[in-house]
C-alpha cells in the first residue's frame, strides 16, 4: 500500500462502501474502470470499507489481485460516509479527486464525462438524467431538493448521488464529519468554490422499487434542519437567535404588560390567570435563545482568527520577494499558515 | 525587513478607477519619502479589473494584487489586505475613487503623533442626500453613541491603522465599518481628520438603504460582544437579575398566601418556578460562557498589550 500512495496519479477514485453496496463489488469496479480507462489519464482506485464487512472480503481479495493500483481502508467501526471520504482523501495522491458510490447509481462509461466537465470549477456533481422509478419519488426528490434549495439559494437536482469529481483542494479546504457528504456541493459553494452539476446516464442497475421507511423522511427532515443551521447560523448566531428571542419576549412582554393593566384597573386578579404562565414562559423562553445567540457570537468572537470566511485565489506579487521579508511576513500574520497558492510568484 | 506603509484597497468591479487610483495613490505617497506597497485585492470583479490590477502589478513590484476565488464583500476583502500587508502603517481605502490618497500624508503625520488609529471625515460629502447622507448620519450617531466611540464618519473606508494593532483585531462578518469600535477592546487612541471626498466618477454604488440594517444589528453585536467577552458571567448574571427578582417576588407571594390563609395560586407559583429556572439556566449560560472564553484564542491582556504606554526609568518609550 505504501509504494501506491509514494507514486502519484492523475485520479485517485475513492468508494466509501457503506451500509447499501453492491453485491458483486468487482464487477461493480470493472465497470467504472471502463470509464476510468477510456479517460486515458493514470488514475488509483480507493475503497473504504467502513466499519466491518465480512460479506465483501472476497471481492476486496479479488481487487487486490489484480494488478492495477488499489488501497482497500478498513475502517473499524462504521462513521459514515462523509469520514470514509476523509480517510480515503488522505492516503489519495491523485491531483482530481473522484467520488463514487458503492453500488449502482450512474453507468461507469459516464464517469469520463463528469471528469471532464470539471474543466475549470471546483466540483462537478453527477445528476442521474434521465431517472428511472415511480413518480411519487421523483416527487418527493423534487421537494426536497426545493427546500434545501430556498435555503441556501442554490438549486441542485440530485443530492443522493454518490459520482463526484472535484480538485484536490475542495476536501482539502471543506471539513466534513458525519452525513454531510450529501451536502459537499452545498458547503463548497458556500465557501466559494464552483460547482457544476452533470447530467449522467443512470445505470441500468440502480434500481429501487419499494417504499422508502419513515425513518427515511425524517433523516431527510433532519438533513435540511442541518444544513439550515450550517447556512444560517454558523456566522451570525445572534442575527438569527437574537432576532426570534427578542420577538419571543416581546410577546410575552405584551402579554404581561397587559395582564398587569388587567389587574391595576380592572381588579382582575392574577392569581387564577393561566396566562401568567404562558406569558412568563414566553418572556424566559425569549432571555434563553438571546443567551443562547450570544455564546454563539462569543464562539465565533474568540475563535474568530481560525474562522476564514474568504478562499484567496491567488498573490500575485512581481518580481518575488527577498526571502527575509517573506520570513518576516509569515511570522506575524495572525491568520494562521499562508494558504497554498499565497507563495510569491516569479514572473 | 518590513515596509513602513501599506496601502489596502478592495475592489470590485472598478476597471475603469483602477489605473486612475494607482496614479493617484503613487501621486499622494511618493512625495511622502517613506517606503511603501500598495495592496489590491480583487473582491471576485467579473469585469477587467483582474486584468488591469495584474498589469499595474507587473509594472510595479510595490504592487500586490491579492485575487478572490468569488465575490466575499468587503469585510473579507480588507481582511485579507490586511494579513497580507507588511507595512508598519496599514492605510484603507475605498476602490472608487471616492477618497482621495492625497489625504493620506495627513493621516500618517497624526499616526506620527502616536494615535494608533485615524480615521478619515468626510465632512463635505459628495453623494446624494436622501438615500446616503441622512441615513448615514442617523446612523454614525447611533454608533457613535452605542459604541463610545466618538467618530463622526464610519462609513469613511480611509482610515489609517497601527498594524501590530489592526492585525490582531477579528474581522469577519461585514464588520469592516466597526473596526474602530472593534479595535476599542484594545483601547487604542483614536484620532480624526477631515478628509476630501469626490464624487463618484466611474461605475455605480455597491450599496442601498438596506444594509442600514444590517448596520444596526451588527452595531449591537459589537457592543454586547466586545463589552461581554472577558466577562461573560458578570454578563449573564446581570441578564438573570430581573428573572430572579420576579422569581423571589412570585415565590415569596406564594409562600406568603400558603402561611397566612393555608392557599396558593397554582399560575403565581409556575411563574415563579419558571423564573427560578430560568435564572438558573442564565447563570450555566454563563458558565460556558466562561469555559468558552478560557478556551479561545482571544485574551484582554494582549490588546492590552498593543497600545501600552511604557515609561522606564532613564528611557522613555511608548509603542
Amino acid at each position: 500500500m505504501t509504494d501506491i500512495a509514494s507514486r502519484t496519479v492523475d485520479l485517485s477514485v475513492i468508494i466509501p462502501v457503506g451500509n447499501r453496496h453492491a453485491s458483486d463489488l468487482f464487477a461493480l469496479c470493472a465497470d467504472y474502470r471502463s470509464g476510468l480507462d477510456a479517460l486515458g489519464s493514470t488514475y488509483e482506485i480507493i475503497v473504504v470499507l467502513d466499519g466491518p464487512r465480512p460479506e465483501v472480503a472476497a471481492d476486496v481479495q479479488r481487487l487486490l489481485a489484480a494488478r492495477e493500483r488499489v488501497s482497500v481502508i478498513g475502517l473499524t467501526r462504521r462513521f459514515g460516509e462523509a469520514t470514509a471520504l476523509v480517510a480515503g482523501f488522505q492516503r489519495a495522491s491523485g491531483r482530481i479527486i473522484v467520488t463514487l458510490p458503492a453500488y449502482h447509481q450512474v453507468r461507469g462509461d459516464e464517469i469520463g464525462k463528469l471528469v471532464r466537465a470539471l474543466g475549470a470549477s471546483d466540483l462537478a456533481i453527477g445528476r442521474r438524467w434521465p431517472r428511472a422509478g415511480s413518480r411519487f419519488e421523483s416527487m418527493r426528490r423534487d421537494a426536497f431538493h426545493r427546500v434545501l434549495g430556498s435555503i441556501t439559494g442554490q438549486r441542485f437536482n440530485d443530492l443522493g448521488c454518490g459520482a463526484r469529481a472535484m480538485k484536490r483542494r475542495v476536501l482539502e479546504e471543506i471539513n466534513l464529519y458525519g452525513d454531510q457528504h450529501r451536502f459537499l456541493p452545498v458547503l463548497a459553494s458556500r465557501v466559494g468554490f464552483r460547482v457544476l452539476e452533470m447530467e449522467l446516464r443512470q445505470s441500468p442497475l440502480d434500481r429501487f422499487d419499494g417504499a422508502y421507511p419513515p425513518r427515511e423522511y425524517l433523516r431527510r427532515a433532519l438533513d435540511i434542519c442541518t444544513v439550515f443551521f450550517l447556512v444560517r447560523f454558523t456566522k451570525k448566531p445572534l442575527r438569527f437567535f437574537g432576532m426570534v428571542g427578542v420577538s419571543t419576549f416581546l410577546i410575552g412582554a405584551a402579554l404581561v404588560a397587559w395582564l398587569t393593566l388587567d389587574r391595576l384597573i380592572f381588579r382582575h386578579p392574577l392569581a387564577d390567570r393561566p396566562a401568567l404562565l404562558l406569558s412568563s414562559l414566553l418572556v424566559v423562553l425569549g432571555l434563553q435563545l438571546f443567551a443562547l445567540g450570544l455564546l454563539g457570537e462569543l464562539i465565533i468572537f474568540t475563535h474568530a482568527r481560525d474562522i476564514k470566511d474568504y478562499q484567496i485565489e491567488e498573490v500575485v506579487r512581481y518580481p518575488a520577494l527577498e526571502s527575509s521579508a517573506t520570513e518576516a511576513r509569515e511570522a506575524d500574520t495572525p491568520l494562521g499558515p499562508v494558504p497554498a497558492g499565497t507563495q510569491p510568484r516569479i514572473a | 525587513m518590513s515596509l513602513d506603509l501599506s496601502v489596502v484597497v478592495p475592489l470590485f468591479n472598478e476597471e475603469e478607477s483602477v489605473r486612475p487610483l494607482y496614479a493617484a495613490i503613487l501621486a499622494g505617497v511618493e512625495p511622502l519619502g517613506v517606503s511603501f506597497e500598495i495592496v489590491l485585492v480583487d473582491d471576485g470583479s467579473r469585469d477587467g479589473t483582474v486584468r488591469i490590477a495584474d498589469e499595474i502589478a507587473r509594472a510595479d513590484p510595490r504592487v500586490c494584487l491579492v485575487k478572490f476565488r468569488r465575490n466575499y464583500g468587503q469585510t473579507p476583502a480588507m481582511a485579507a489586505g490586511i494579513a497580507e500587508a507588511r507595512g508598519e502603517i496599514i492605510v484603507t481605502m475605498d476602490g472608487d475613487l471616492q477618497n482621495d490618497p492625497a489625504d493620506i500624508g495627513e493621516l500618517l503625520a497624526r499616526m506620527d503623533e502616536g494615535n494608533d488609529i485615524v480615521v478619515g471625515w468626510r465632512h463635505d460629502r459628495q453623494d446624494k442626500l436622501i438615500t446616503r447622507k441622512i441615513p448615514s448620519r442617523i446612523a454614525n450617531r447611533l454608533i457613535a453613541k452605542v459604541t463610545g466611540v466618538p467618530i463622526r464618519d464610519n462609513g469613511c473606508s480611509l482610515k489609517a491603522y497601527r498594524a501590530s494593532l489592526i492585525k490582531q483585531i477579528p474581522l469577519y462578518s461585514e464588520m469592516h465599518r466597526f473596526i474602530p469600535a472593534m479595535a476599542s477592546i484594545a483601547g487604542p487612541r483614536i484620532a480624526e481628520i477631515r478628509v476630501r471626498h469626490h464624487a463618484r466618477r466611474f461605475g455605480s454604488s455597491k450599496y442601498g438603504l438596506s444594509r442600514i440594517y444590517k448596520v444596526l444589528l451588527d452595531m449591537m453585536v459589537i457592543k454586547t460582544v466586545a463589552s461581554f467577552t472577558a466577562r461573560p458571567m458578570v454578563w449573564f448574571g446581570l441578564l438573570s437579575l430581573p428573572t430572579l427578582a420576579a422569581a423571589a417576588l412570585a415565590l415569596g407571594w406564594t409562600c406568603y398566601t400558603l402561611a397566612a390563609d393555608g392557599r396558593m395560586s397554582l399560575s403565581i407559583a409556575g411563574t415563579g418556578v419558571i423564573f427560578l429556572t430560568s435564572t438558573i439556566m442564565l447563570l450555566a449560560a454563563g458558565a460556558i460562557g466562561e469555559l468558552v472564553y478560557k478556551l479561545g484564542d482571544l485574551r484582554e491582556h494582549q490588546f492590552s498589550g498593543l497600545t501600552q504606554h511604557l515609561l522606564v526609568r532613564g528611557v522613555a518609550d511608548h509603542d
